[in-house]
């Protein structure tokens, strides 16, 4: 599992356990911290500005995905006394090309696809998906199994939540290396990292 | 400047039943009658059905006789709709099937499970899937899926035979008193209740065109079989009953769970049960979209007839305007200043491929066809000469061997087959609207559809002759 960096000071760097496959194109930046099985594409930017970001494993991130913990609009970055929230996103969840997501607290098994846009006070739990170009910026927990589609975000309720990605990240863990260098991760316990 | 190439900012003006203006793009040009049509002055016909996921094609005759075994109130459901194809209920998106590995016991040995392939449909628009409805999977990958049945199917196809019978047997009583008084005209104040059965091949519109008073409600093209007894077929009235199904004792206190509860778009789309949770949502067959053609109303000549292949976007018969008639354009604007004098830039452009002669005239005081000019115009008075339109010109490298002599003041550009002029307006209404201008257009059109005449072979093909039409323009609001 990732060494959570709680004890240190505030990394400036990306914590990536062992079994993620994080190409070095994308974008990391401030303290984030990538759990493993989870495959990061080039040109995706996970930025934690405003605070750190935990990424549980099993997740994809596709191309061109923004995962940013930004400040709250009213409030200058030099502000003193504002606490860093974090941002904790769970398994298996899909982020497919093009997404922004800044919600705080995303669950399992989710699916934002592309060029849906997530505000910062939105809260998904699992098994959701909110479909492509849709805007959810509302203040509100959206219920499990939510499906929001179509071009006024109409919702839907599903008797399943979306499986797991497993076929297309045991694919692209094998391929990605042979295109793309990879990120260092930390050294894990057991297994021998890939690099 | 793209805005100035909208297609709105030119109008034709098209001489039908109703005086409509449109654009040059929306219009046809029958060669026959030497005229410009609009959509709303030619007849429509449908041509074949075609599924749009699928593009199998079902010509209208053999959609109409397509399970004609089954009862005929299935005739009426399947029949504009695709057998393979089906619609989520959800969002109307086409369902795709798709395949998941299930262990499965062996035929021939229960205690061994093999992998067996499951199919079941899913939107990948809203990620509806058939298993949200309870339908279970299907081993087969199509034709595995039924549609519900209507609990009073029975009724509504007896009901349709009974009215069947009767509109035949009427129809049959007018056309014996038709022969009988052999009255001139025929009494326009039919009864609102009569059904009117369409001929078995003849589709009725042209016919039923004649009579604009009449109603008309057809049972698309139902017919009873020639060889059929006329039978009497008897039905019971409905029944009226004093006593109603009580509400449920919930129905106020009961917290309406929101993601169930099917909005009326989904409700109507299915109008047997139109069932009001959305556990009951099960997918329809696909409808079927028509090719049509056009006709002219005064000739009977097809404007627009498509291919009989779904998966082909070509015209076997294509009369549009823009191949025939000059098309007049926007190319730029000055500043339009009320009561001063502006120069407006125009394109015109020969679409055919001889040369065309084109004479711009003003409107004439109390034009009954200038209703919408807020602007005098004044137009060259000089004829243009349109160069035809020579596909291969901008492969062939010789020098351009016509020369027109242009009139700088009034030709500002030639290139190939277009030409720029100038006209100038002077806005006459300070208001807040666009200024409108309006000229007619004359020019010559040689009939290449017209029959050559075997006495004048070595002549020239075909006689000029000169058509006019009345443009407008919108040029866009003032600016002070």
């Amino acid at each position: 599992m990732a060494d959570p960096n709680t004890k240190q000071m505030p990394q400036k760097s990306a914590n990536i356990a062992a079994g993620a496959v994080v190409c070095v194109e994308s974008e990391i930046r401030g303290d984030v911290t990538i759990g493993p099985r989870t495959v990061v594409h080039p040109k995706a930017r996970i930025i934690a500005e405003a605070g750190p970001i935990i990424i549980g494993e099993g997740n994809l991130i596709e191309e061109q995905a923004l995962i940013i913990n930004s400040y709250p609009e009213n409030i200058l970055p030099d502000t003193e006394g504002v606490e860093p929230k974090t941002m904790t996103i769970g398994i298996n969840n899909v982020f497919e090309v093009g997404c922004v997501s800044q919600a705080l607290k995303i669950g399992d098994n989710n699916v934002i696809e592309s060029k849906a846009d997530l505000g910062k006070n939105v809260i998904l739990t699992s098994g959701c998906i909110v479909g492509a170009c849709c805007q959810v910026n509302t203040c509100e927990v959206i219920p499990e199994n939510t499906v929001i589609y179509g071009s006024n975000c109409m919702r839907r309720v599903q008797t399943e939540r979306p499986q797991p990605q497993t076929l297309q990240l045991d694919f692209l863990m094998k391929i990605l290396p042979n295109y793309h260098h990879m990120k260092k991760t930390v050294k894990g316990t057991s297994t021998p990292v890939r690099n | 400047m793209a805005s100035l190439l909208q297609p709105d900012r030119v109008l034709y003006l098209v001489h039908g039943e109703k005086k409509i203006r449109s654009p040059l793009s929306t219009l046809y040009f029958c060669r026959y009658c030497s005229e410009l049509r609009s959509l709303e002055c030619v007849s429509h016909e449908v041509d074949s059905h075609y599924c749009p996921s699928c593009l199998e094609n079902m010509p209208s005759a053999e959609a109409k006789l397509k399970k004609n075994r089954k009862r005929i109130c299935n005739q009426l459901n399947e029949n504009f709709r695709c057998a393979n194809c089906f619609d989520c209920p959800c969002c109307m998106h086409t369902l795709s099937t798709r395949a998941t590995n299930i262990p499965a016991p062996l035929p021939d040995d229960p205690s061994k499970t093999a992998m067996k392939k499951a199919y079941y449909l899913a939107c990948g628009f809203c990620r509806w899937t058939s298993r949200d409805v309870g339908m279970a999977d299907k081993s087969v990958a199509s034709g595995g899926w039924q549609e519900p049945d209507n609990p009073h199917t029975q009724r509504i196809n007896k009901l349709i035979e009974y009215y069947q019978q009767l509109a035949q047997r009427e129809k049959l009583e007018r056309d014996r008193k038709k022969l009988a008084r052999r009255r001139p005209y025929m009494p326009l104040a039919f009864s609102q209740h009569t059904i009117h059965v369409v001929e078995k091949y003849g589709l009725g519109t042209r016919l039923q065109r004649q009579r604009p008073g009449a109603p008309i409600t057809s049972l698309a093209g139902l017919s009873l079989k020639e060889g059929e007894d006329q039978k009497e077929i008897n039905i019971e009235p409905a029944q009226a009953l004093d006593e109603v199904e009580p509400l449920p004792e919930d129905c106020y206190t009961r917290p309406i769970n929101l993601p169930e509860v099917t909005s009326l778009r989904q409700r109507l789309l299915q109008p047997d049960f139109q069932p009001a949770g959305a556990s009951q949502l099960h997918p329809k067959h696909k409808h079927l979209l028509i090719k049509r053609s056009l006709r002219c109303r005064k000739c009977e000549h097809n404007l627009s007839k498509p291919e009989f292949n779904p998966t082909s976007i070509k015209f076997k018969i294509q009369l549009v305007a823009v191949s025939y008639i000059p098309e007049v354009r926007i190319m730029s604007i000055p500043n339009l200043r009320f009561q001063k004098e502006c120069q407006v830039l125009l394109t015109l452009t020969n679409p055919v491929e001889n040369i065309t002669h084109v004479t711009l005239v003003g409107c004439e005081e109390g034009d009954p066809e200038d209703i919408n000019s807020t602007a005098k115009v004044m137009v060259p008075t000089k004829e243009l000469v349109l160069a035809g339109k020579d596909a291969a010109a901008e492969y062939d490298e010789l020098a351009e061997p016509q020369d027109f002599q242009d009139d700088p003041d009034v030709v500002a550009f030639r290139k190939s087959n277009k030409i720029g002029f100038f006209i100038k307006v002077v806005p006459q209404r300070e208001e807040d609207g666009d200024v409108t201008v309006s000229f007619k257009i004359r020019h010559d059109f040689r009939n290449l559809a017209a029959p050559i005449r075997p006495s004048e072979e070595g002549d020239a093909p075909a006689e000029a002759i000169w058509l006019t039409h009345h443009v407008e323009l919108s040029l866009g609001p003032i600016i002070a």
